[in-house]
């Protein structure tokens, strides 16, 4: 009882300004989703569910809605993929490894704004590096500007996610795959078992809970995340790379419907509520099949 | 033993061929921006990689660092990041070693909470906090940004420190009690000299995720008095005549604090980031 209470002290700073500053504002979301409040009016009334049945009709929220979900799958997926043939390639003992292994992460240290510069800057039509590449192999016909493009903008987008975060996953898994012990690995060899069938029963079941964690961090970074696709395009053109996200910021700041605003991301939070109740159902299975 | 030896060769092929398209396509786009920052707008526009010696040049950098406001974002940024450096660290230290040392109730539920917030979506709490941060007066101000960014690290933060702070062992704990250490002192002087590295990787981590905020920036900070380094270059890009040149340079000048900072952590960092999904193992 004495270290209960000279624990709880402790926790208290943080407890204060998550409480003000998420969990407050997260139930005030919840209740503005339920108002017509705009940022350019004083007074507000309860609607009911309006602003649902508004979403319901809206055809960009649909849009956004399906355009989220394939970026996160797509840029999960293969940034998982991806990650894992890194890891492989780092966990190779070669000359250099080490100066590779400590440079590789630096585009998961730099602004997310500095990201979008970057590649904005390489997909211009006329001075940009993809391009300039392009008409050096006498591919000019197929140069434009990467981010105007209705059917390419969203990949591009997806192509900047991977550029942060692969090298990320590959350095995770790495430390993860370094953790197994190498006598599974050598009770496997003497069981005739190949490098892939290793890589298969070994090497994924010793590293499956830091893929549990990588998986889970990057499909709420991805899902919530706002600033690649509003710095790279806005959501344009033609709403073909708008996102939940992006939908939500510009009708809270750009057309002031907070109520309405409020609203998209209260659907926001129930998909991502969704994702984590399947993923643990998935994850215990996982754990009571071992 | 000569299929071996084959095997070994066909891998560190391979994963040479991995390095060699991983270098780039994660490097080639950092150091194109560096190149560029060096080169006149006029050999920019010519679409050549290369131009004549007499086109590369100091006039970006001198123009960002002279003519534009730049500096002065440039010192919003860093007056931003250290303060939610310093804040965040002694709420997630403070927060993460009673979490990790005392028998609370309700402490299971605290770290589901605590954590549980990173799933809300952050563009729909930015607008309760725009409002509180409003009737706090601190729109447009410093603090006002500083807390607002303490919710984007401190969930991590104190989860991350956590995994550290559990695992050293409770021994040095008890030794230092019946020492007659009080709780604070336990912890200045037995556990943070064992969790340096792990509290160098979480103050990293605060001062590069503020540093590259977008979101709570474009809300709370209305004119150059709160202004960061981000804000401008996307502000920069969005215009119609882009000086590239010029672009580039703020581009360069905004990366390379973190670039710096990352230098002397990484060998930690990796380490520190996955302390918390590594320590049940």
């Amino acid at each position: 009882m004495k270290e209960q209470r000279k624990g709880l002290p402790l926790i208290l700073p943080t407890l204060l300004i998550m409480g003000l500053f998420t969990v407050y504002p997260l139930l005030d979301g919840l209740r503005m989703a339920f108002t017509n409040q705009n940022l350019l009016r004083d007074t507000w009334k309860y609607v009911g569910f309006q602003n649902f049945v508004r979403l319901f009709h809206d055809e960009v929220f649909w849009l956004s809605l399906y355009q989220s979900l394939i970026l996160v799958t797509v840029v999960v997926v293969l940034q998982f993929v991806l990650g894992l043939v890194l890891a492989w390639a780092m966990s190779q003992k070669l000359p250099g490894m080490g100066v590779f292994k400590s440079v590789i992460m630096a585009s998961w240290v730099i602004p997310v704004a500095a990201t979008v510069t970057m590649f904005k800057f390489m997909a211009q039509p006329d001075v940009g590096f993809f391009n300039i590449v392009l008409r050096g192999l006498g591919l000019g016909h197929v140069a434009r500007y990467w981010l105007g493009d209705p059917n390419l903008a969203l990949p591009f987008i997806m192509m900047m996610h991977l550029w942060r975060n692969v090298p990320f996953y590959g350095v995770a898994f790495l430390a993860a795959m370094q953790a197994i012990p190498s006598s599974l690995y050598e009770a496997a060899e003497i069981d005739g078992a190949n490098a892939w069938q290793r890589f298969i029963h070994v090497t994924l079941p010793g590293i499956r809970s830091m893929i549990m964690v990588m998986v889970t961090i990057h499909v709420l970074w991805t899902f919530n995340n706002f600033d690649f696709v509003y710095l790279a395009t806005g959501g344009g053109p033609v709403n073909r790379t708008y996102v939940l996200p992006v939908f939500v910021y510009r009708q809270s700041w750009e057309s002031y419907n907070l109520g309405y605003a409020a609203s998209i991301g209260t659907v926001m939070l129930v998909i991502l509520m969704i994702y984590f109740i399947v993923y643990i159902r998935i994850y215990e299975r996982g754990v009571v099949a071992r | 033993m000569r299929t071996k030896t084959a095997e070994r060769l066909r891998s560190a092929i391979l994963a040479y061929l991995v390095i060699a398209v991983s270098l780039c396509f994660f490097i080639m786009p950092m150091l194109w921006i560096i190149y560029t920052s060096f080169r006149t707008q006029a050999s920019i526009f010519t679409g050549e990689i290369v131009s004549a010696l007499k086109e590369y040049t100091l006039e970006n950098y001198a123009t960002v660092l002279m003519v534009t406001d730049f500096p002065a974002y440039f010192l919003n940024s860093i007056q931003i990041a250290l303060s939610v450096t310093a804040l965040s660290l002694v709420c997630a230290i403070l927060g993460a070693y009673g979490l990790s040392r005392f028998r609370i109730k309700g402490k299971n539920l605290m770290i589901i909470g605590i954590f549980s917030t990173q799933m809300f979506p952050q563009v729909m709490l930015i607008i309760p906090i725009y409002l509180i941060i409003f009737s706090l007066y601190l729109l447009d101000k410093v603090p006002g940004v500083v807390l607002a960014q303490m919710i984007l690290v401190l969930p991590f933060q104190v989860w991350m420190l956590k995994g550290y702070f559990d695992n050293i062992p409770m021994d040095l704990d008890e030794a230092a009690t019946i020492d007659g250490c009080s709780i604070l002192q336990r912890l200045v002087y037995v556990i943070l000299p064992v969790a340096a590295p792990g509290i160098m990787v979480a103050a990293f981590y605060s001062f590069v995720v503020s540093w590259g905020d977008y979101l709570i920036v474009s809300i709370v900070s209305q004119s150059q008095r709160t202004a960061t380094v981000t804000l401008i270059i996307a502000r920069l890009t969005a215009s119609l005549l882009v000086r590239w040149g010029q672009v580039a340079a703020a581009t360069v000048l905004t990366i390379v604090p973190t670039i710096i900072l990352f230098s002397f952590v990484q060998n930690q960092l990796v380490a520190g980031l996955t302390a918390g999904a590594v320590k049940e193992e």
